[in-house]
């Protein structure tokens, strides 16, 4: 009967697929919320790969998950995967419906890769059974949805299958600790020059011994509990990383790595740190799959990180960095803070990071952005932060709290208007931030700011000061036409 | 005003401390005492002006629990003699009869309230919430109006005596202690807890000022233009027809 069941869901799912592309519905996990209305454990049945890795954490798991495809495609091998994120239950069974036959037969592959949301364990992991799982890292997400990290953790632990070897983030204590008897290797970025200062932000939820209770000292805390630490009150300490980042050369783009006493040097195909731990989590894997690091070097150098929530425009002197903060994501959205202000030179900063979806149909619960440390923008580099939006007072409260002079902090709920309260000064750099669910709005905005910003040059004075002007240019259709695919990548 | 926070480095969830900051940013003189999870608090042995506790994990409630167990009677004591304390979010489940969870053995309160949380861990509760609070130093106060958001794994049931303890708030718009009681968290005296986690404070100025004025503080909270457009959109939004209270 269950079997029967399985194959309506199958055959369902498979011809909704046509008419999802008739209705331009296609990109959707449809096919797999049909089949498991058919039949809930519609995973337990779909024809496994002889070998799956999952990748999953909070941040990071889809860099991860479509180098590592890239990455075993370009060595050779078939490669089962989830390339598009559709990683909760039904995203899964989608990728399954798309990969088997009406008999239930899955196409030839010789591995699946499959990045698989946190939350989504007890829906999963009862019938996908990964190999090899990397949990990149654990840190505050979604209050609504996953409350706090050890309750992912937790989650976790409870749903994993006791075969599956862990490849496990040894800077963080929260994921590091995740179904302790399973089989493990650890990888980091051991201690670096530039972790002399310490994290002063707001959220370290890691702050004591998970053994007895005492406070724990970092030896370095690089933001948020990312870093080494030890108990001051007991034997409890990070654990040691098999394989680990001992350095980063910007300059020359390459880091080195660590394993069993040798160095070996990679190339650093990203400029931020944070995609540093996405490379060595992503070497960690392939090394755990057999390859060797000479072939891993060689593979990355033929790749690179592919990122359709980041984009550099220069138009006319002046540089629109556009990058997606994960709204209602503290950590995140801190980093992406973090990030920005690390671009040197002067900088405006427009935000959109409210959630859209909300606002059309709750009162979002703002309260994430009191975990996110706005103080960063607290910078003498900081021109201007224009807040546009529904939830603008929010953020302008929040800023203000976070010492920001109320005279650098301008707001406008018309967003397409916000673009006009943008200087457009020589030299500056535009920083566009906008939430998951704004995309289209922030596609717009960018337009509309690189539309002006290409204006600006008509209207140039001598001083290089104010460049902005009201006469019309076209766009350079180039510039957006080259975002506009690589998004839609 | 001095205010002791306790177990900053556990209890800490969901931007709950933005309420020390915004009490910090609205009193000139503040004094923070930060009382860790293995630390005798301070209120056992000197006066303080306010208790405060934030939300927690589930491992974080247990931790938090036992600690307070050695100074339940200091606590009941202080409640009687009028000390303030303001407990947000699932803090309030430490100072009742016991957590049941579907997740975990029953775990014992301090037994304080005379309520029971059951926690269905997944399955989680988010909504938002407005409510009115009484203001207990001057009565001939109209009430005032709080907004705010929930977002937990599950209710609290009080037993009799629970149900007839005051709230803190009354339920205007969204959930009470549950979905059946119109009183939001409960108020003995000036121990208040409330189930609404988060900047409470920041998000409503008007009553950041009576709470404060009701410890002896008079003050205008800070940033109060910004904190009110802010507050009133909320509420607006809130009280809308069009938007349910619960996600």
């Amino acid at each position: 009967m269950s079997k029967f069941k399985f194959f309506l869901g199958l055959w369902a799912g498979k011809l909704s697929i046509p008419l999802l592309k008739i209705t331009k519905h296609n990109g959707t996990d449809y096919p797999g919320v049909l089949a498991t209305k058919f039949c809930p454990d519609f995973l337990k049945y779909v024809q496994k790969p002889k070998k799956i890795v999952v990748i999953t954490g909070t941040n990071g798991k889809t860099t991860v998950n479509n180098m590592l495809i890239d990455i075993l495609e370009a060595n050779g091998m078939k490669v089962f995967a989830n390339r598009a994120g559709s990683n909760i239950a039904s995203g899964i069974s989608t990728v399954f419906i798309k990969g088997s036959s009406i008999f239930g037969k899955l196409k030839k592959c010789d591995i699946a890769v499959l990045e698989v949301d946190e939350r989504s364990a007890f829906k999963i992991y009862p019938y996908i059974k990964p190999d090899v799982m990397a949990i990149t890292s654990l840190s505050r997400d979604s209050i609504l949805r996953n409350a706090h990290p050890q309750y992912i953790a937790d989650i976790l632990t409870k749903a994993m299958p006791e075969e599956t070897t862990l490849v496990l983030n040894a800077d963080d204590l929260i994921s590091n600790r995740i179904a302790i008897d399973n089989k493990r290797v650890y990888y980091g970025i051991d201690k670096l020059p530039t972790d002399d200062k310490p994290y002063d932000g707001l959220l370290n939820d890691m702050q004591i011994c998970p053994k007895c209770n005492g406070k724990l000292k970092y030896e370095f805390n690089r933001y948020n509990h990312i870093g080494k630490a030890s108990c001051s009150d007991c034997d409890f300490s990070s654990p040691e990383a098999k394989i680990a980042v001992t350095g980063i050369d910007y300059d020359s783009k390459s880091f080195t790595v660590r394993e069993d006493g040798k160095i070996y040097t990679y190339p650093l195909i990203a400029d931020s740190f944070f995609n540093v731990y996405n490379l060595i989590t992503l070497i960690t894997v392939l090394r755990q799959l057999g390859f060797e690091h000479e072939t891993i070097v060689e593979s990355m150098n033929k790749t690179h990180i592919p990122d359709s929530r980041h984009a550099i425009d220069k138009v006319n002197d002046i540089t629109l960095v556009t990058q997606m903060a994960k709204g209602k994501n503290a950590t995140a959205a801190s980093r992406i803070y973090d990030y920005i202000t690390g671009i040197e030179g002067p900088k405006e900063i427009l935000n959109m990071t409210y959630c859209a979806e909300d606002a059309d149909h709750w009162s979002e619960n703002i309260c994430w952005i009191y975990d996110t440390d706005f103080e960063l923008l607290n910078n003498k580099d900081v021109r201007k932060i224009i807040l546009a939006g529904p939830r603008n007072a929010d953020f302008k409260l929040r800023l203000l709290m976070a010492g920001i002079p109320e005279e650098k902090i301008v707001t406008e709920d018309d967003q397409m208007k916000a673009v006009s309260l943008l200087s457009f000064k020589k030299n500056d750099t535009i920083c566009l931030l906008y939430a998951v669910d704004s995309v289209d709005m922030a596609t717009k905005v960018r337009g509309e700011i690189l539309r002006q910003a290409s204006q600006a040059k008509t209207d140039t004075d001598a001083s290089g000061e104010k460049l902005k002007s009201d006469n019309a240019m076209e766009i350079s259709n180039a510039v957006m036409n080259t975002h506009e695919e690589k998004e839609a990548k | 005003m001095k205010i002791e926070v306790l177990f900053p480095e556990i209890c800490n969830l969901y931007g709950d401390l933005g309420n020390i900051r915004y009490i910090e940013q609205s009193l000139k003189d503040v004094e923070i005492i930060n009382t860790s999870i293995k630390a005798k608090p301070a209120f056992v042995d000197e006066r303080v002006d306010l208790i405060y506790m934030g939300t927690t994990t589930e491992k974080g409630l247990i931790l938090a629990i036992d600690a307070l167990k050695p100074y339940k009677e200091k606590i009941v004591e202080l409640i009687d003699k009028g000390q303030f304390f303001l407990i947000t979010g699932n803090a309030l489940d430490i100072f009742g009869k016991y957590i049941e969870s579907d997740w975990a053995e029953k775990i014992e309160g301090l037994g304080i309230l005379d309520t029971t949380a059951k926690y269905k861990m997944l399955k989680r509760h988010n909504s938002f919430f407005v409510g009115n609070y009484v203001n207990h130093k001057n009565d001939k106060k109209a009430p005032c109006k709080v907004v705010g958001f929930k977002s937990i794994f599950g209710h609290t049931y009080p037993g009799e005596s629970g149900k007839a303890c005051e709230g803190m708030f009354v339920k205007e718009k969204g959930i009470g202690r549950n979905t059946e009681e119109t009183s939001e968290g409960f108020r003995i005296n000036n121990f208040m807890a409330t189930y609404l986690i988060g900047p409470i404070l920041p998000l409503n100025p008007i009553l950041t000022e009576e709470l404060l004025a009701e410890m002896g503080h008079e003050c205008e909270a800070a940033f109060k233009d910004t904190a009110m457009k802010a507050y009133k959109e909320r509420l607006d939004e809130m009280l809308s027809d069009r938007l349910h209270a619960v996600y």
